[in-house]
């Protein structure tokens, strides 16, 4: 039976898909589907603590100069 | 105007915009269409220089033959552009092209020196009593032209501009608050942009508002661009008649004088003087000392004997290094550089992320600090460059190898020599492009997944009928499941069809 869902297409490259899906099994229910390598279907209302999520991760591994003074 | 072709909306696109009626009013000032031939690029001058004298219509097919067949995409453009101007009729009778009456007369008198004496403003004969040299008047453009960037960066203790400049302002979207009041007034992202551009780019942008704003006040636009267009074809340094002007254009010298544009020694002086800033408005050849030379040089005197060169130094491990005093030029810098110490004739800061990501959030876009370094790189910058791009080609030549072939450096848009002057550390270009791509690592679309169909064919129909309501963006043969980006229409279109098929 043809079904049709309401969802948030998220498209980026794959270390990025990684990150996601590692939020995903912090806090289980935003990830619908794995589409394929570069495409992960995300709740409608996820995305914005997605986004959030990911920046923390990615602002982890920045080295700012200002640290060691 | 939207905010995305803000600077894009070039004077040209204001011209081409205008209504017919309007644009044929406009040839009938000699000036204006010796400024819209300036304004034109070379082909299309081409064009109407070889059309000028000629009283009889051009055949299209006489005209293919004047450029080469690889020259048709330049052709096309310059065509387009001339007929956006309705500067080109078409001629039923002959199948032909031919310029417009009007301007063609105006544009033969232009050249010949035969049109109206007053068509370029009327001289003072008369010699002032009080001399106005033309560095004063530099000086008195480029104060007035700083009062009202000084005012959009917020440095302190500066003059508030006039009424008038606040309410362009604020029209253009450069700056926003409540209220007239200029307490109020904070710079948007616009604005940001607004400062990363050349004076003359600037100047343009606030007068198309400034034109906007005439409309509104029932003042003719005719009368108001043929004046800017006689401003643009004025000599420097001379004075001219004000009684000679249309009501229209005496109440313009007030708001010209507060940009800057021209010169008054009083509110009710006779004459008037156009500024470089004027002068410089419709000239597109660099060998005129171009408005922003003008600036830089009154900026400081230090500079005045290196007057249009640059003064940031950037180093490999992303430090700063700026030989300047202009209040401006380090308020500018500000916008995405962490600035830490400053001297008296010169400021040190270093580029991070965070202060990267501040101008990006705020709306500038790498390229544009890119560009912005690149242009105000000081000399030694320059000359370094320089050197190693010969070393590299020496290097290259002698060893008959090629080292820019996959190398980072090469990806530069120009491909005409494979390697390319790098004035700034390749590192820290690209560290600035990957800090602006790393804001947008994903990429969301809402719509609606589709799947569970039935068979292969269900799956090939709905999914070409769903392409054409909306944008397909992922499908997936294999495992018979697409992504659409649908509106609630779209999907209840979509859903009647797949009903149907059943």
């Amino acid at each position: 039976m043809l079904t049709a869902s309401k969802c948030i297409l998220v498209q980026c490259d794959p270390s990025i898909r990684a990150l996601i899906l590692q939020i995903n099994d912090e806090r289980p229910g935003i990830v619908i589907d794995e589409l394929d390598d570069t495409h992960l279907l995300v709740k409608s209302d996820k995305v914005d603590i997605v986004k959030q999520e990911l920046n923390k991760l990615l602002s982890k591994n920045i080295y700012n100069p200002f640290d060691e003074e | 105007m939207s905010s995305g072709n803000l600077f894009r909306a070039t004077v040209n696109e204001y011209l081409e915009g205008l209504p017919r009626p309007v644009q044929s009013k406009l040839y009938e000032a000699p000036a204006t269409c010796l400024s819209i031939f300036r304004l034109l690029p070379p082909m299309a001058k081409f064009y109407i220089m070889s059309m000028v004298f000629n009283d009889h219509a051009v055949a299209l097919r006489d005209l293919y033959k004047w450029t080469k067949p690889s020259a048709n995409k330049l052709q096309f453009e310059a065509l387009k552009r001339l007929k956006a101007l309705h500067l080109i009729e078409d001629d039923r009778q002959t199948k032909g092209i031919q310029l417009n009456a009007t301007f063609r007369k105006n544009f033969r008198d232009c050249l010949t020196g035969s049109q109206d004496p007053n068509a370029f403003g009327t001289l003072c004969i008369l010699p002032d009593k009080n001399k106005v040299e033309i560095s004063f008047l530099d000086t008195f453009a480029s104060q007035k032209w700083e009062t009202i960037l000084h005012f959009m960066v917020g440095t302190e203790s500066t003059a508030t501009p006039s009424k008038s400049v606040l309410s362009l302002l604020k029209k253009g979207e450069l700056m926003e608050g409540p209220g007239t009041s200029a307490t109020n007034l904070k710079i948007t992202n616009i604005g940001f942009q607004f400062l990363l551009q050349d004076v003359n780019v600037q100047i343009w942008t606030l007068l198309l508002q400034y034109l906007n704003l005439t409309q509104d006040l029932h003042m003719d636009p005719v009368d108001v661009l043929n004046f800017l267009f006689m401003l643009g074809s004025l000599e420097l340094g001379k004075s001219y008649m004000v009684s000679n002007l249309s009501d229209t254009q005496i109440s313009m010298l007030a708001d010209l004088r507060d940009y800057g544009l021209v010169y008054q020694r009083s509110d009710n002086s006779t004459r008037f003087y156009p500024t470089r800033l004027a002068t410089t408005l419709t000239s597109d050849s660099a060998a005129i000392k171009t408005p922003s030379n003008a600036l830089e040089q009154a900026v400081g005197p230090d500079t005045s004997t290196s007057s249009n060169q640059g003064s940031v130094i950037v180093e490999t491990n992303f430090k700063l290094y700026s030989y300047t005093n202009s209040p401006l030029e380090i308020a500018i810098l500000n916008l995405f550089v962490h600035l830490r110490t400053r001297f008296s004739n010169m400021v040190c800061g270093q580029i991070t992320r965070e202060s990267i990501r501040r101008a990006l959030y705020n709306g500038i876009t790498a390229d544009q600090i890119i560009k912005f370094l690149e242009t105000h790189a000081h000399p030694q910058m320059k000359i370094l460059a320089k050197e190693r791009l010969d070393k590299k080609i020496e290097f290259d030549t002698s060893h008959n190898i090629n080292t820019a072939g996959g190398a980072p450096q090469s990806k530069g848009k120009d491909s005409v020599s494979q390697h390319k002057l790098e004035i700034l550390p390749p590192n820290i270009v690209d560290q600035i492009r990957l800090w602006q791509l790393e804001l947008d690592r994903i990429q969301t679309y809402e719509g609606y997944l589709f799947k569970d169909f039935n068979n292969q064919h269900e799956y090939d129909s709905l999914s070409s009928y769903a392409s054409e309501v909306g944008d397909l963006i992922w499908s997936d043969k294999k495992k018979m499941k697409f992504f659409v980006s649908l509106s609630e229409i779209g999907l209840n279109q979509v859903m009647v069809f797949a009903n149907k098929k059943k």
